[in-house]
């Protein structure tokens, strides 16, 4: 008896299977869809958030700079017309709106360099370097205060007071010859720069002279 | 997390083993369903025995689901598999070819070195007969070489060149291999029976 109703349950047995594949595969349409996140964990971007890995200071910059240190990036996510206009020496300007174009990957996507995004404060570079960890790009680091910070300290640091302690004057002294590395000149240096300006302006002038009779001739 | 091996989980070095070990699994299921027989494997082109066409069909569908299922719920990255690169004319003739040599000679590759290790004659021949193909392809490889990596296509997928969701590419998928089935069952049905 028993024998009978296995046999006729498994009579149907190639249909059950045929249905049991109809129904996963089924299952897989009617499932809901999610979004999946692409990169990073959203815990491992937190660790990265407060690493201290994240900020790099301008002085520290100017000395990688200086010693031409040939393993940093520099990338100025800001437009095309502040970049022309200024930006730190050797940087590279990708701005933020084409931070995920295909051209920029290259420069993004790797893990030779140590890349140092800056923008005018932190503000922009800090989006670029949320969106770049988030796809998982190696050594990000930002520039801390940008170019203000750059220019309010290399390029034009303030002299400390006397009653600042010795290390400020240290630091001084550092900005104030980086500032000179990157081309400001100061008042001490001024007399060996005076007879070398006057040699090219001469050169100019002679030349605009060869410039005059070709006009004359058309 | 998965797929292991890529992400790192099972180191490289394990893949021989693994493949070895797979292979064993493989091998014993051929042999274990009838696969090591030329009149079983031959009797999907004549219309007496379609389990070819259903175990190869199942295999797939079953992994194809399992896959996607992984994929949904985590366990594996889809987009991390291995697609195997697309040459176009090279894999049609390739598989003309295969065809015509699976219809004569009664054996795929696999099963056919399967067949060998029960120790069939007619199998034993028939590798040999791959050894010959083999070394005559390998000679005349620079005349063959424009088909053999021409008109490629990348590592595509049919979900990529149709452009169709792949869960109901599944479906449809799952549903045409059913139907596939049971045609298959009726030309069997009508077909006089062969014992083998």
């Amino acid at each position: 008896m028993v024998k009978k109703k296995v046999a006729k349950v498994l009579a149907f047995r190639y249909m059950v299977l045929a249905g049991i594949l109809i129904i996963l595969a089924g299952g897989l349409v009617l499932l809901p869809k999610y979004e999946k996140h692409e990169g990073i964990k959203p815990e491992q971007l937190l660790s990265n958030v407060i690493s201290p890995e994240r900020y790099i200071t301008t002085d520290y910059l100017a000395d990688k700079l200086i010693s031409q240190d040939p393993s940093y990036l520099l990338i100025d996510v800001r437009d095309e017309e502040s970049y022309t206009t200024y930006s730190i020496p050797n940087a590279i300007n990708i701005p933020l709106a084409k931070l995920l174009d295909e051209d920029s990957e290259m420069y993004l996507n790797q893990d030779q360099f140590n890349i140092v995004l800056f923008s005018n404060d932190n503000f922009s570079a800090d989006q670029a370097w949320i969106l770049c960890n988030r796809l998982d790009y190696k050594n990000l680091h930002v520039l801390k205060g940008g170019v203000n910070m750059w220019y309010n300290t290399i390029i034009n640091p303030i002299k400390p007071t006397e009653d600042m302690p010795a290390e400020a004057f240290e630091l001084f002294t550092f900005r104030k010859a980086a500032s000179m590395y990157f081309g400001v000149a100061y008042p001490e240096q001024f007399k060996a720069t005076v007879v070398k300006k006057v040699i090219p302006k001469k050169v100019i002038t002679v030349k605009k002279k060869k410039k005059a009779p070709a006009e004359g001739g058309c | 997390m998965g797929p292991l091996i890529p992400n790192g989980i099972i180191p490289h070095e394990w893949d021989s083993i693994i493949a070895i070990l797979i292979g064993i699994v493989f091998g014993f299921v051929l042999e274990a369903s009838g696969f090591s027989s030329s009149r079983k494997l031959a009797g999907v082109f004549y219309g007496y025995d379609f389990a070819v066409l259903k175990v190869f069909f199942t295999a797939a569908l079953v992994a194809l689901i399992g896959m996607f299922y992984m994929d949904y719920l985590g366990y594996v990255d889809i987009s991390q598999m291995y697609v195997h690169p697309t040459y176009l004319w090279g894999a049609i003739i390739g598989g003309v070819i295969m065809g015509a040599g699976f219809v004569t000679g009664g054996f795929c590759p696999g099963t056919s070195l399967c067949a060998v290790a029960i120790g069939k004659i007619d199998a034993i021949v028939y590798v040999i007969g791959i050894m010959i193909g083999i070394f005559i392809f390998s000679e005349l490889f620079f005349l063959l070489q424009p088909l053999y990596e021409g008109s490629f296509l990348g590592n595509i997928t049919l979900v990529d060149s149709l452009g169709v969701n792949p869960y109901w590419f599944i479906f449809i998928f799952t549903i045409i291999a059913i139907i596939s089935f049971v045609i298959s069952d009726i030309i069997r049905k009508r077909n006089k029976k062969i014992f083998y």
